[in-house]
């Protein structure tokens, strides 16, 4: 008798589990039918409604591969003042970003944020908000604001910096060891003063090797900032497809790689010099 | 007997953070950076005496030329077919992408490739070069090679994903706790079945994570690829630019900002529920 309703409670086990698991299965493959129908769809108005193959024969992008090829040499020395421009634009624009990214971290961190939640909301938007614009609309803005020249791109990397140097110290402030900011308040520090002294060498490492590693993705995006009308080697490489050098883009496009190398290697020792 | 008075009496010299040779570097390190700062605003010809009066003019600028946006420019049929032409390119970017990227991962990862002598270096050296070139170089030169439209936009965006998610998705792969794969390879699995059953269960939730994280920001530079002659809401950009339309220029940029943080909040939910639902 009691294994009976042992059993028949066995069974009830069972069968909703089996419920379970045959839903879950529904579920997923729902969800990989809705994947694939939007890849078909997708890849239907790409390569069916939007290419017009008759143009583009193996013959055509052969030709131009191979134009690509031709390597101009002779621009490489004129190709080095526009490198130095683009690696102090880089290092001016994280300088921005890292002064403007102060402000937003003390309002984008919970603990210290100085009205609570509604502070705190406003320094995550403007995080979301310097992160989800690409560097190129925040050229496009500032150079609609303050007209053509370096300072545009300086100004749009800054901005474009803001988020990751201030959400990974929000992140870093929210994590602090809270003994000293005790300690300090135990003796009656004021704010300012715990934020100065019992937050910040606390947070300072994370901000450091943040900011170097800001420096070196600046240097990257630094490079095609002369598209929309800022200085340095994107400039160069505008004036090279404006005149459809295309020996001369990829001379362009090998001195970025040498740049973008060098950076990252200069960025790794400098990060582990200081962590 | 005076000279033990003397050492007593004597005060020390006032506290100060930093002494003699520390406050020597310090200034010197400050002193440094502020040339270094003037000496690039010189290189890039900035003018620093019309920097006080920037966010004035700014304000002027953006209200007297860009204000008010021409909303209905962006409601136009033509604008919104190339809102989903954004979200189909960066769809299939990041799709064909991660089916690129995930054996580049493998072979990439160093605790699991088949072969460190050549795989590994080949793996590392593709996602490398996809990493380093800008998404809108590469744009410009597979726009050159194949011509307008959403196909070289699409690879575009496919190469950047390789290099985005390559490095992440390997960085995952490298995290992973050995016993699975030693369980595995002790039983005589070769190599593809040690990464099917030891390495894919354990990384399965961070790639999907990865994945629709690369989404969106595939998708945030698909919104701009067309301004260099790739398909999408970045072609719109570049007319109004052209003719300098200013307000309709407000209204793209604007709406670009909306769609791309709606993308991104899209993203994170996702991302949320599963996390939430393998919790």
């Amino acid at each position: 008798m009691a294994a009976n309703a042992d059993l028949s409670r066995y069974d009830a086990e069972v069968e909703k589990l089996a419920a379970w698991r045959a839903r879950s299965r529904r579920v997923r493959y729902t969800i990989y039918f809705l994947i694939a129908a939007l890849i078909a769809w997708s890849v239907e108005a790409i390569v069916v409604g939007d290419t017009d193959w008759s143009r583009i024969t193996w013959a055509s992008m052969l030709d131009t591969a191979k134009r690509f090829m031709a390597v101009d040499f002779t621009i490489f020395t004129n190709l080095l003042l526009p490198a130095l421009e683009t690696v102090l634009m880089a290092t001016l624009g994280t300088l921005v970003g890292l002064v403007l990214a102060v402000p937003v971290a003390w309002l984008g961190a919970m603990n210290i944020s100085p009205l609570g939640k509604a502070t705190y909301g406003i320094g995550r938007l403007l995080m979301t908000l310097s992160r989800s614009v690409h560097e190129i609309v925040w050229g496009l803005i500032f150079v609609a604001a303050v007209g053509l020249g370096a300072l545009a791109g300086v100004l749009a990397m800054g901005v474009r910096s803001i988020g990751f140097i201030s959400k990974t110290v929000a992140e870093a402030i929210e994590d602090v060891n809270p003994g000293p900011v005790e300690a300090m308040r135990a003796v009656g520090a004021n704010r300012f003063q715990i934020l100065l002294f019992g937050i910040l060498p606390q947070v300072i490492p994370v901000f450091v090797g943040n900011v170097i590693f800001e420096w070196d993705v600046n240097i990257r995006r630094s490079t095609i900032m002369g598209l929309v009308g800022a200085g340095g080697l994107g400039l160069a490489l505008h004036r090279q497809m404006a005149a459809y050098n295309y020996g001369g883009i990829a001379t362009v496009i090998i001195v970025i790689l040498l740049l973008i190398i060098a950076g990252e290697i200069i960025s790794y020792y400098a990060r582990k010099a200081v962590i | 007997m005076s000279v033990a008075t003397t050492s007593q009496t004597r005060a020390l010299p006032e506290w100060r953070r930093f002494r003699f040779p520390q406050s020597l570097y310090k200034y010197g390190a400050v002193i440094g950076a502020l040339a270094f700062i003037y000496w690039s605003l010189e290189m890039l010809r900035i003018d620093v005496e019309r920097l006080p009066g920037m966010l004035g003019r700014m304000g002027e600028v953006l209200s007297e030329r860009y204000w008010p946006p021409a909303v209905s420019h962006v409601l136009e049929a033509g604008y919104l077919q190339a809102v989903i032409d954004t979200f189909q390119m960066s769809y299939v970017a990041t799709v064909v992408g991660m089916l690129i990227a995930i054996p580049l991962a493998w072979f990439g990862a160093y605790n699991m490739t088949p072969s460190r002598r050549f795989l590994y270096p080949v793996a590392r050296v593709i996602v490398m070069t996809c990493r380093s070139v800008h998404e809108m170089i590469w744009t410009i030169v597979i726009v050159a090679i194949v011509g307008f439209g959403m196909l070289p936009g699409t690879l575009a965006m496919t190469l950047f994903c390789i290099g985005f998610a390559g490095k992440l998705l390997s960085e995952a792969v490298e995290a992973i706790r050995v016993g699975p794969v030693e369980a595995i390879r002790a039983s005589g699995a070769n190599e593809f079945q040690v990464f099917v059953f030891a390495v894919l269960p354990q990384v399965r939730v961070a790639w999907t994570g990865i994945a629709i994280y690369t989404w969106d920001v595939v998708f945030r530079a698909a919104t701009v690829v067309g301004f260099f002659g790739a398909g999408g809401m970045g072609h719109f950009l570049r007319e109004s630019v052209q003719r300098v339309e200013s307000n309709q220029v407000a209204a793209i940029l604007l709406s670009i900002v909306v769609i791309v943080m709606i993308a991104e909040l899209v993203s994170a939910w996702i991302r949320s529920r599963i996390a939430g639902a393998i919790a």
